[in-house]
């Protein structure tokens, strides 16, 4: 609490540092490792939410209200297709990458 | 008939270790060693390799499981590659104390931090005083040819002293190249059966092994050790010539390529090797006098042979692929050093950290320096680093 | 001494194209070649290069390859990832390309200065014989029309490296790309 609060009273400002620290983050977005993208085929969802469970990135929020219920972020889906695979109604494909733009 | 096959560093220690017949294997994968483990564990799986497999959690454990394994008298394997290698420091030390001659190709990686999955030899140089022997090698069939000689060495009964047979990370583990392969007879031949010629666990015959000792009798110990490093040297010479009989491919503890009344001599180690022969040639061509000295075996170290084969050449120029912190300069020139007089000019050169390539033109800006040198400074010379920038090269927003 | 240099993204078989290129010209051609693989922190989709030196003598040089006479470019979306594919390139530098458009072709070879260029739809060509998107097996066939390697060697290495069964269909791919290679 007094960190925080004493944070307040500091400035940001640019420190040299030595060895090893990260200061790009583009590495971060896995979105941009992608060859194949997701893509579900709303019609025949039966919004079971099987894909949310197994995504090994916990990417998938599932709003079982909307009629496109499946929300996969994007910024960090790596297209590893286990999402596809998983679907019980099979009415997820795979797509190339590079024919969604 | 031996025939030709492509392989990768890693396959050909696998190649070597299956011919070998070990009957244990442990191995923990790590880049860029995890080939070796996996291949091995496949063998295993298969049945071409008449071994049990340990699946152990760990580095430590995999030498652990080697050492004892191989004391109940049979060859064992394992491999690793840096920080595996620095978990494995510890039992190092076992092996080469308890004498059991294991035979383990180190994968040559950098040290973190900062983390690199890249080749350079911070691993192995680090465990330069744990007793074991060391031979670095240039390119995949002197990979194959070093595991086969390597169980020959070791396993010597008065040499006895485990050995790592070491290659480049990325460079040599998965460049593929064309290597002769010999039959399962001409390897059998020339390794032959293991034979337990010191210490062995059996349970018809208990042995109590590496129990605590006095101090009236480790200085005692370890000059055995000394010994077999001693020993060491005389029957790698054996060893080689009879390989070279038998497979026609000759080895030496350090290499002299071109050093006939070469003026300066760029002194490697590894696959670097290869290219600083390629540049003595180019350089010959433009009339300079150059020459390459490879070290085969760091440990023991070759002082008598590099004297000899650098005799009469006054400027020795040497390439570590490590760092060497605080000392006058780093390990490979302090042993060249030691091992040459005064008269010599003997500068130091850091090169290829963590995979940084040593290319043509990083050995002819060696040889540019030393042939334009007159004395050796006192500092080792940091080849394409630009010192400048070196301190700022990170910046990150902090709160002050 | 010929230099190569392939250019691709992880899960294409970059690396794989090369340990093929150099087994079919090491065991089926009676020359050298070793490979000289980079690999970063293993992963699909990011931009991966991999080098093979060849040459009729046995090779004592163990570097990158900076100096190309050949860049084999199996994924043209590398250049919007930043990699500079014409690095290095001479006068006489071949660029084999996996595309089937030539104006593709023509804008690469105009942007970065190559004056021969082979290419085919290697990826397509995979699909259609092999039901995978991984062009290594057509993109060798594409190089072998450049005369470097005979596809025979190829095919051979390919059966060789991929076994019976998957190496007859990498085989008939590289083929098939070996005739539709188009050359401007």
């Amino acid at each position: 609490m007094l960190n925080q609060q004493e944070q307040h009273t500091k400035k940001l400002q640019k420190c040299r540092v030595l060895g090893p620290c990260a200061v790009e983050f583009a590495a971060a977005n896995t979105g941009s490792w992608r060859l194949e993208r997701p893509i579900v085929r709303f019609n025949e969802c039966i919004k079971c939410g099987t894909c949310q469970r197994f995504c090994p990135a916990d990417l998938i929020t599932i709003d079982k209200g909307k009629k496109e219920c499946v929300d996969i972020d994007m910024n960090y889906c790596k297209g590893c297709g286990i999402c596809a695979n998983e679907c019980p109604k099979k009415c997820i494909d795979m797509v190339d990458e590079r024919s969604v733009g | 008939m031996a025939h030709y096959k492509m392989l990768d560093g890693n396959t050909a220690c696998v190649e070597a270790i299956k011919m070998a017949k070990v009957k244990v294997v442990s191995a923990y994968p790590i880049t860029p060693q995890s080939t070796i483990a996996e291949k091995l564990s496949e063998e295993v799986e298969s049945g071409a390799l008449d071994a049990g497999y340990i699946r152990v959690e760990s580095e430590h454990t995999a030498m652990s499981c080697a050492v004892g394994a191989q004391l109940t008298g049979v060859r064992t394997a394992t491999a690793t590659a840096s920080v595996g290698l620095a978990l494995m420091h510890e039992v190092l030390n076992v092996a080469s104390g308890c004498r059991v001659p294991i035979v383990m190709p180190v994968v040559n990686r950098s040290l973190a931090s900062p983390w690199s999955l890249w080749c350079d030899h911070q691993d192995s140089i680090a465990e330069r005083d744990s007793g074991w022997l060391q031979l670095y090698c240039e390119n995949v069939q002197d990979i194959y040819d070093t595991m086969l000689m390597a169980y020959r060495i070791a396993e010597n009964p008065e040499v006895l002293t485990p050995i790592m047979v070491c290659l480049d990370g990325f460079f040599l583990s998965h460049s593929m190249q064309k290597v002769l392969l010999p039959e399962q007879a001409e390897v059998d031949e020339f390794i032959g059966e293991y034979t337990v010629n010191n210490l062995k666990l059996d349970p018809e015959d208990p042995m109590v092994i590496d129990n605590l000792i006095g101090s009236d009798e480790i200085t005692e110990m370890k000059y055995q050790q000394a010994i077999g490093f001693e020993k060491a040297h005389d029957v790698m010479l054996e060893v080689f010539e009879e390989f070279y009989q038998k497979f026609g491919r000759r080895k030496a503890l350090v290499e002299g390529y071109r050093t006939e009344d070469a003026e300066a001599v760029v002194v490697t180690l590894g696959s670097m090797s290869g290219t600083a022969k390629y540049v003595v040639d180019q350089l010959h061509e433009q009339g300079h006098k150059v020459g390459a000295v490879k070290v085969v075996s760091f440990r023991p170290f070759p002082a008598k042979e590099l004297r000899e084969l650098l005799s009469g050449i006054k400027k020795v120029a040497v390439i570590d692929r490590t760092t060497g912190f605080g000392g006058e300069g780093a390990p490979m020139w302090v042993e060249t050093k030691a091992a040459l007089s005064d008269e010599y000019l003997v500068k130091g050169y850091i090169a290829g950290l963590a995979g940084r390539d040593i290319h043509t033109g990083t050995i002819e800006q060696v040889f540019r320096d030393i042939l334009a040198s007159d004395q050796a400074g006192e500092k080792p010379v940091w080849i394409d680093c630009n010192t400048e920038h070196a301190m700022n090269i990170r910046e990150v927003n902090k709160y002050v | 001494m010929k230099n190569m240099k392939f250019y691709g993204v992880g899960g294409q078989g970059v690396v794989t194209a090369t340990k093929v290129m150099s087994s079919a010209v090491s065991l089926y051609e009676d020359k050298y070649a070793i490979t000289v693989p980079a690999y970063g922190h293993e992963r699909r989709g990011a931009p991966v290069y991999s080098d093979i030196i060849m040459d009729d003598k046995p090779i004592t040089l163990n570097c990158f390859v900076y100096h190309p006479d050949v860049v084999i470019v199996m994924d043209e979306t590398v250049v919007d990832k930043n990699v500079n594919i014409g690095a290095g390139c001479a006068e006489h530098t071949i660029l084999v390309l996996n595309t089937g458009s030539r104006e593709k072709a023509e804008s690469l070879a105009c942007q970065f200065g190559f004056k021969e260029v082979y290419y085919a739809d290697a990826t397509h060509i995979a699909v259609e014989y092999i039901g995978r998107n991984i062009p290594n097996g057509p993109i060798l066939g594409v190089l072998a029309k450049t005369g470097i390697v005979s596809i025979e060697s190829i095919e051979t290495a390919l059966i060789d490296f991929f076994g019976e069964k998957a190496g007859e269909k990498n085989a008939k791919s590289a083929r098939a790309a070996y005739e539709k290679t188009a050359k401007m």
